[in-house]
């Protein structure tokens, strides 16, 4: 049993259905929760998501349901209802991905739970929240992509508006959700008693609140922030010999010695451009001049160079390359599984105390049934095979 | 103030996007935020103190005839709330001496400096630990605290391409891109929150600080680490795929018949038959070739076209209403300003107009999380440099005026340039 572990001894439900609530639930499994996922007898759907690998296994699945002991069980059943309330009536947290109304079909609404367990956290994320009138919507990384305004600046005008890449809605409100039961359960460390609450963490939201920067520029100048008309090094990432690279300039030393290294010594000399607002304005003096000298080089040996001198610089890397990086090695940021299986990339912050651990892949679903309705639900061993028995439990 | 952190106060020295967004997210949930700011090299996101102010800030309403460069940059202003801001000349020793009293005071410092910076300050977490031993310390910088690019700096900008991300984001055909913003310093942002309230839960268990360590390279990668281990379970080096979903079909974004564009989507059997029905009469359901996802996503290219002549006759916001009522998957595409004017995030409390005494007025992106028995509210602006410092260090240090006062003679605090 591991011990040094900041969530040690908090038991956790997971009823989730999405990849944000899964996301929320292996953090908390990670900093060291235990953890009961119920699936139903389809499996959880993110287990049906592409890209899929020789054994037929999700990758995504892979990565958002590890570290979990996972049940089936027949949500439809009175019997399986009544061991998840059971398992509920234990926990110190509740992670869905259903609406206060979408659980009440389930027979799971929120004020009865916490009529049996006062003091559970309940949080529950969903791609518009509980309240409004999206909340019977239904929505994905791409709506929200679109309703939070990332779309509408990311890609190039005439193109059609880009979401971020892959999941993003989903990692982001996953976190939070993560964060917010953390912070809901140092409350219970203050009060006395402690009255468990309901959390409703909006996908929807989450992705606004990371787009504020660009919501208040666009008030301030009083018009939206557009798409990019092309991309340049003002920009972002421009061609090099073998890909690409991003030569973000910020500070005023960052701009002489870039132009220094790049052999572009009057651009380095003259103080004016040393700030990022009169590039902008002379962006055409510039730019094609630089891009002309960044495409002679090979992008790791420019990044060295300007790593020496603190330039602030980014080569484009892909997955092999990352996979590979001697940096990422070195931190270890590449783990194992205790019970072997494939690498897996994070966590996403290093604890020196309480550091996350990885103590298993992605569970098959049902390969703790008989044990999580044991240990979380406190079923008789009896109870638990007639469960078995007649299919409720699998 | 209320919030499930009310009665943790952080001392942070965060700046830029990443740090002030984690200590945000920490003060919008009730934790009392005191930033910290160097007098004299202001935070980057309020700019340079030469820097222009547009006549669209001048004229805002509400705003102030008075305005400072510095307090009227909406990117410090967005990413600041329900903090306070006091100014101290960290490379006096006088200043650190302050800083250093104030730490015993905090249950955590966060900052996201290069990580040299604290330790050529002598406040590193070794250091603070010396002074309160059970103190948290969060770093969020670009590449962590050890390893070889321990001290090469980054930003939002170059950090995307170096995580990856910018390999993924673009059209199917088209080269790499950054988002529109420099979306690694939101996903840092979260990171922090997360790692900091982490360890605020360990030491309410063991009496326990302990240092967070955030790189901002490996906060990116978590956020697409589903790409990573794709190449180790398949051997896949995942590309751009514009719009598209990595199993569904349909899956993007159409231009519509008023210019503007609709995201639209179908996960189910059941989303795609109803989207057909919605569309009514252009024989998608008896099409071999759309048959199931698999065929469909098999045949995108000729289902993406069926689809973008189907809504370019529509106007994005009628056909949107449709096919959300109907249970499809869709979304008009918002621009920031009509964001802003979302009656429904308005309704739900997220969107909240902000009074700011120089800036003026103007809707912001408020808390993205609702609590039922701790609610948590928008109760401060971004703060004016150096708005709290006398308040702080009178409330916190017992500080008499006249020390003060002699504090901001001898430029040790103070607002603007020093």
């Amino acid at each position: 049993m591991i011990t040094n572990s900041a969530l040690h001894g908090i038991r956790v439900i997971d009823l989730s259905t999405s990849v944000s609530a899964a996301w929320c639930v292996r953090m908390l499994a990670d900093f060291g929760a235990d953890v009961a996922l119920f699936e139903d007898a389809d499996g959880h759907p993110v287990r049906r998501l592409g890209p899929f690998d020789d054994t037929g296994n999700s990758v995504i699945a892979e990565y958002v349901l590890a570290d979990r002991r996972s049940a089936i069980l027949e949500f439809k059943s009175s019997d399986g209802i009544s061991a998840v309330r059971a398992a509920v009536a234990g926990a110190d947290v509740l992670v869905c991905s259903g609406t206060r109304a979408e659980m009440e079909t389930f027979g799971l609404d929120f004020n009865s739970l916490l009529q049996l367990n006062p003091g559970i956290v309940i949080c529950s994320i969903t791609p518009h929240g509980s309240t409004g009138a999206r909340s019977k919507h239904p929505g994905n990384d791409l709506t929200t992509a679109a309703l939070s305004g990332w779309a509408s600046i990311n890609g190039l005008a005439g193109k059609p508006p880009l979401k971020p890449s892959g999941l993003q809605s989903s990692y982001c409100a996953g976190t939070i959700a993560y964060a917010s039961i953390v912070s809901t359960l140092l409350a219970r460390c203050n009060q006395n008693p402690f009255l468990g609450q309901l959390i409703d963490v909006s996908e929807l939201e989450v992705m606004t609140s990371t787009f504020g920067p660009a919501l208040l520029t666009s008030q301030y100048q009083r018009e939206p922030q557009p798409r990019k008309t092309k991309v340049d090094m003002s920009t972002g990432p421009v061609p090099v010999k073998d890909g690409h690279f991003a030569l973000t300039i910020s500070r005023p030393h960052f701009w002489r010695d870039a132009m220094n290294v790049l052999g572009l010594d009057d651009l380095a000399k003259d103080p004016r451009w040393g700030t990022s607002w009169y590039r902008k304005e002379h962006a055409d003096e510039y730019v094609d001049r630089a891009q002309e000298k960044l495409a002679q080089w090979n992008k790791m040996d420019l990044f060295d160079t300007l790593a020496a001198l603190r330039v602030i610089a980014g080569p484009v890397l892909e997955t092999d390359e990352l996979s590979e990086n001697v940096h990422l090695k070195e931190r270890g940021f590449f783990r194992t599984p205790e019970n072997s299986g494939p690498q897996h990339p994070g966590p996403a912050f290093q604890m020196s105390a309480t550091p996350a651990h990885l103590n298993q892949g992605a569970p098959g679903p049902g390969d703790h049934t008989a044990e999580v309705l044991r240990d979380f639900a406190g079923l008789s061993q009896s109870v638990i095979d007639a469960l078995l028995a007649s299919g409720v439990a699998r | 103030m209320s919030g499930p952190l009310t009665g943790y106060r952080g001392i942070v020295l965060t700046q830029a996007w990443a740090g002030s967004y984690a200590t945000q997210l920490l003060g919008m949930l009730g934790a009392e935020i005191i930033q910290v700011e160097f007098h004299g090299r202001p935070d980057s996101w309020r700019g340079s103190y030469d820097r222009p102010i547009p006549d669209t800030v001048a004229d805002a309403p509400g705003a102030a005839a008075d305005q400072h460069p510095w307090n009227v940059n909406p990117l410090y202003n967005s990413v600041n709330l329900n903090k306070q801001c006091i100014t101290l000349d960290l490379t006096d020793p006088e200043g650190v001496d302050i800083f250093k009293r104030l730490v015993p005071l905090a249950d955590f410092v966060a900052e996201n400096f290069a990580p040299r910076v604290l330790s050529n300050l002598g406040i590193e977490y070794e250091a603070l630990r010396q002074i309160k031993s059970d103190i948290i310390v969060c770093s969020l910088s670009a590449f962590g605290n050890n390893g070889p690019w321990r001290d090469v700096p980054g930003i939002g900008g170059t950090i995307e391409p170096i995580s990856g991300m910018s390999s993924l984001l673009g059209y199917e055909d088209g080269p790499p891109l950054n988002s529109g913003q420099m979306y690694p310093d939101a996903a840092a942002g979260l990171n922090g929150f997360a790692g900091i309230v982490t360890a605020l839960m360990h030491r309410e268990m063991t009496g326990e600080g302990q240092y967070v360590d955030l790189s901002m390279q490996e906060s990116s990668l978590a956020f697409i680490g589903d790409a990573l281990l794709e190449e180790r379970m398949t051997g896949n080096v995942r590309g751009r795929r514009g719009n598209r979903h990595m199993t569904f079909a349909p899956h993007g974004i159409y231009a519509t018949a008023d210019d503007k564009w609709l995201a639209l989507a179908a996960e189910t059997e059941s989303q795609w038959m109803t989207l057909c029905g919605v569309a009514g009469g252009n024989g998608w359901l008896e099409e071999i070739r759309f048959s199931n996802n698999a065929a469909r996503k098999a045949n995108e290219d000729a289902l993406d076209a069926e689809i973008n002549a189907w809504v370019g006759g529509h106007k994005r916001d009628d056909l949107a209403e449709r096919l959300s009522n109907a249970g499809v998957i869709a979304a008009p595409v918002l621009d920031a300003h009509e964001v802003a004017d979302d009656e429904t995030l308005r309704e739900r409390g997220f969107i909240v107009e902000i009074d700011h005494p120089e800036a003026g007025t103007h809707p912001h992106s408020g808390i993205p999380v609702q609590f039922s028995g701790t609610p948590v509210m928008v109760s401060r602006h971004a703060p004016l440099q150096g708005q709290h410092t006398q308040e702080v260090l009178e409330r916190l240090l017992g500080l008499e005026e006249d020390e003060y006062a002699d504090l901001v003679n001898r430029r040790i605090t103070g607002a603007g340039p020093s």
